[in-house]
């Protein structure tokens, strides 16, 4: 399968800071590929370097075979920034007239039916809209571009819960029609559950884990059993991360095949729990001899 | 991509299509006045007495005229400023402080073509807006113009002579040159500062000392000046002072060469030398003309002066360092904006 982003030893850097370093992975084609990480983690530097709005410090980054902000890399990736930008004075219509100036495949036809199922107003301004509404419309702009890859820096972090889920579902609908892949990043690991089907997990600018959802839930499971040290375990079961009570361990392992010691008592892990171990991980600052984990295509 | 420059455009082309039309129609309002005063001052197709013609009509230039004259001036040469402080300076800041540039750059459309668009349309617009307001002050204008070229020691408010301060920036093409470059600063100013706010006090302090650094010490060197003397006898006019056996001779201008730019003068005796005591034979004279019994004992007026007759090589010279000033400035623009991020 092609990568729709490929990147070798990424990293940007601001003055002595670096926002985002060594940062290596391969995004499939044809996801909805979630980006998930804690707050400064490098998620939102690294979908601008994508789009090539910023340019890398060190290594390499290429989106669907190309540099991005290359002439025709700009043509196939749509964008959504961080707070979905608007020019203020302009109305609902100007926007989609912007799309139409701006864009050689635009599609103009998809765009005014998505307007009038939102229910927006075409002579309104741009900056009286609500969040939502805000997010709709740059959604519309992105989407009517007819992109090839679709890139939404935390689409619905600013949204309160309702809009959030509207947002979701719309950019669900809109993926479903348009056979676009999708990377949007959020550290809101509920939101990604529903609407993604592949997870990257980032934490300090490293790619902790990654994978088609289904495949990661198949290959995590929590084992509890009377305590005991986890470094026992046989070769194939990695700890992920593991807690104790006065005689119980609880253990989250990722196993290629199924457990079958009968000390433990095996159980599946839901999608949050799995995340929220992998970015504890690096908090706890143990996950170095995970620094290298193979990427699961 | 013209399309989203205009239409985010549009406030500020009302502001100038209405400040186009208030102007005009100031000048339109008061011009028939002051030509009637001038074809009553016989000015137009006078031989002879033409110096006097020219002075009396300067005299009855008052009130609202010399009111008019005086802020026309004022309009041409702020406007530059005006642009690149409203127009130029918050041109890409705001869309880097607002985030916007994040969806401008992302459509099918490189930061390139996006920035040849801004400048080359807005940059355009400014140089129509300010040669506009130029020509159309120069045609209101034209009576005072041409009675200060035939009487140019006349008295006025404001300076008057084609090279006088002021109204070498309002006439002409330098202000084509003014509104390029001044543009052009405020939107690469606002490229490197990113806010608009401090971006346009910047556009403005650094204006302000070019457009009174280009007069004062750039323009009197861009042609090397004409060295000659001038009689005192006669035809000479200008501030005589003495202090007891001192004296200081300023001339106004220089007979023959109307509207000529005198950038200096001194007196000089027979031999050359700088020269300030009165000759003693002049001294205690109560009969005569002094100045006769000076120029008898060969003191002159040694002036360094442009001649009328490089106006408009100045013009040119000064419009193409300013557009070439632009040029450089658009440039810088676009290796800023290709590395910011």
């Amino acid at each position: 399968m092609t990568a729709v982003v490929e990147t070798h030893g990424l990293g940007k850097r601001y003055g002595r800071k670096w926002a985002l370093s060594e940062c290596t992975l391969s995004v499939p084609a044809g996801h909805v590929v979630g980006l998930v990480g804690p707050n400064g983690a490098g998620k939102s530097t690294l979908l601008n370097l994508a789009v090539g709005l910023l340019t890398p410090s060190t290594g390499s980054i290429e989106v669907l075979g190309q540099r991005p902000a290359a002439g025709p890399a700009l043509a196939k990736v749509g964008f959504l920034a961080q707070d979905a930008p608007v020019y203020g004075g302009l109305s609902v219509a100007d926007y989609l007239k912007l799309g139409t100036r701006l864009n050689p495949g635009w599609d103009e036809q998809l765009a005014r039916s998505r307007i009038e199922r939102l229910g927006l107003d075409l002579g309104q301004k741009a900056g009286t809209l609500s969040g939502g509404q805000r997010a709709q419309l740059a959604l519309t702009l992105a989407a009517a571009k007819r992109p090839e890859l679709l890139i939404l820096d935390e689409p619905v972090a600013s949204l309160d819960p309702l809009a959030r889920r509207e947002f979701l579902q719309d950019l669900m609908e809109s993926v479903a029609d348009q056979e676009m892949s999708v990377v949007l990043s959020s550290h809101l690991v509920a939101d990604m559950e529903r609407v993604c089907d592949y997870l990257i997990v980032l934490v300090g600018s490293m790619v902790r884990v990654a994978g088609p959802v289904d495949e990661l839930l198949a290959t995590h499971h929590v084992l509890t059993g009377p305590r005991r040290d986890p470094d026992a375990l046989p070769a194939g079961q990695q700890v992920i991360s593991a807690s104790y009570a006065d005689r119980q361990t609880t253990l989250l392992v990722r196993a290629s095949t199924p457990v079958m010691d009968p000390a433990w008592t095996v159980s599946e892990v839901n999608l949050e729990d799995l995340v929220l171990a992998y970015m504890s991980q690096a908090v706890g600052g143990n996950g170095r001899h995970n620094r290298h984990l193979e990427v699961q295509k | 991509m013209t399309w989203l420059t205009w239409r985010q455009f549009r406030a500020q082309s009302v502001t100038a299509i209405v400040a186009l039309a208030a102007f005009a129609i100031l000048l339109g309002v008061t011009g028939p006045h002051l030509a009637s005063l001038y074809a009553a001052s016989r000015v137009a197709g006078c031989s002879a007495t033409c110096t006097h013609s020219a002075t009396n009509f300067l005299g009855t230039v008052t009130g609202t005229d010399t009111l008019v004259y005086t802020l026309g001036v004022a309009a041409v040469i702020l406007a530059p400023a005006l642009i690149g402080i409203f127009w130029g300076a918050p041109l890409i800041a705001r869309e880097i402080e607002t985030g916007t540039f994040r969806l401008a750059w992302t459509q099918t459309i490189t930061r390139a073509r996006w920035l040849v668009s801004k400048l080359a349309v807005l940059g355009l617009a400014a140089m129509a807006v300010t040669e506009g307001l130029s020509l159309m002050y120069s045609w209101w204008a034209a009576p005072i113009t041409e009675a200060a070229r035939l009487a140019p020691g006349a008295n006025f408010p404001v300076g008057m002579g084609p090279f006088s301060l002021l109204a070498f920036d309002a006439h002409g093409i330098v202000p084509l040159g003014y509104a390029a470059f001044a543009f052009t600063l405020g939107v690469t100013t606002g490229t490197f500062v990113r806010r608009p706010l401090p971006a346009m006090a910047i556009t403005l302090a650094v204006f302000a000392v070019v457009q009174v650094a280009m007069p004062l010490g750039i323009r009197p060197h861009l042609f090397s000046p004409v060295h000659s003397t001038i009689s005192v006898a006669q035809r000479f006019s200008g501030q005589e002072s003495v202090t007891g056996d001192t004296f200081t001779l300023t001339p106004d201008y220089i007979f023959g060469q109307p509207g000529a730019w005198l950038i200096a003068s001194h007196a000089v005796n027979a031999a050359g030398q700088p020269v300030s005591i009165i000759p003693a034979a002049c001294l205690g004279q109560r009969t005569g003309d002094p100045m006769a019994c000076m120029a008898s004992h060969g003191i002159e007026v040694a002036v360094t002066y442009q001649p009328t007759s490089r106006y408009w090589a100045f013009q040119w010279t000064e419009t193409a360092i300013f557009l070439a000033l632009a040029l450089a400035l658009a440039g810088l623009c676009f290796w800023r904006l290709s590395r910011l991020s």
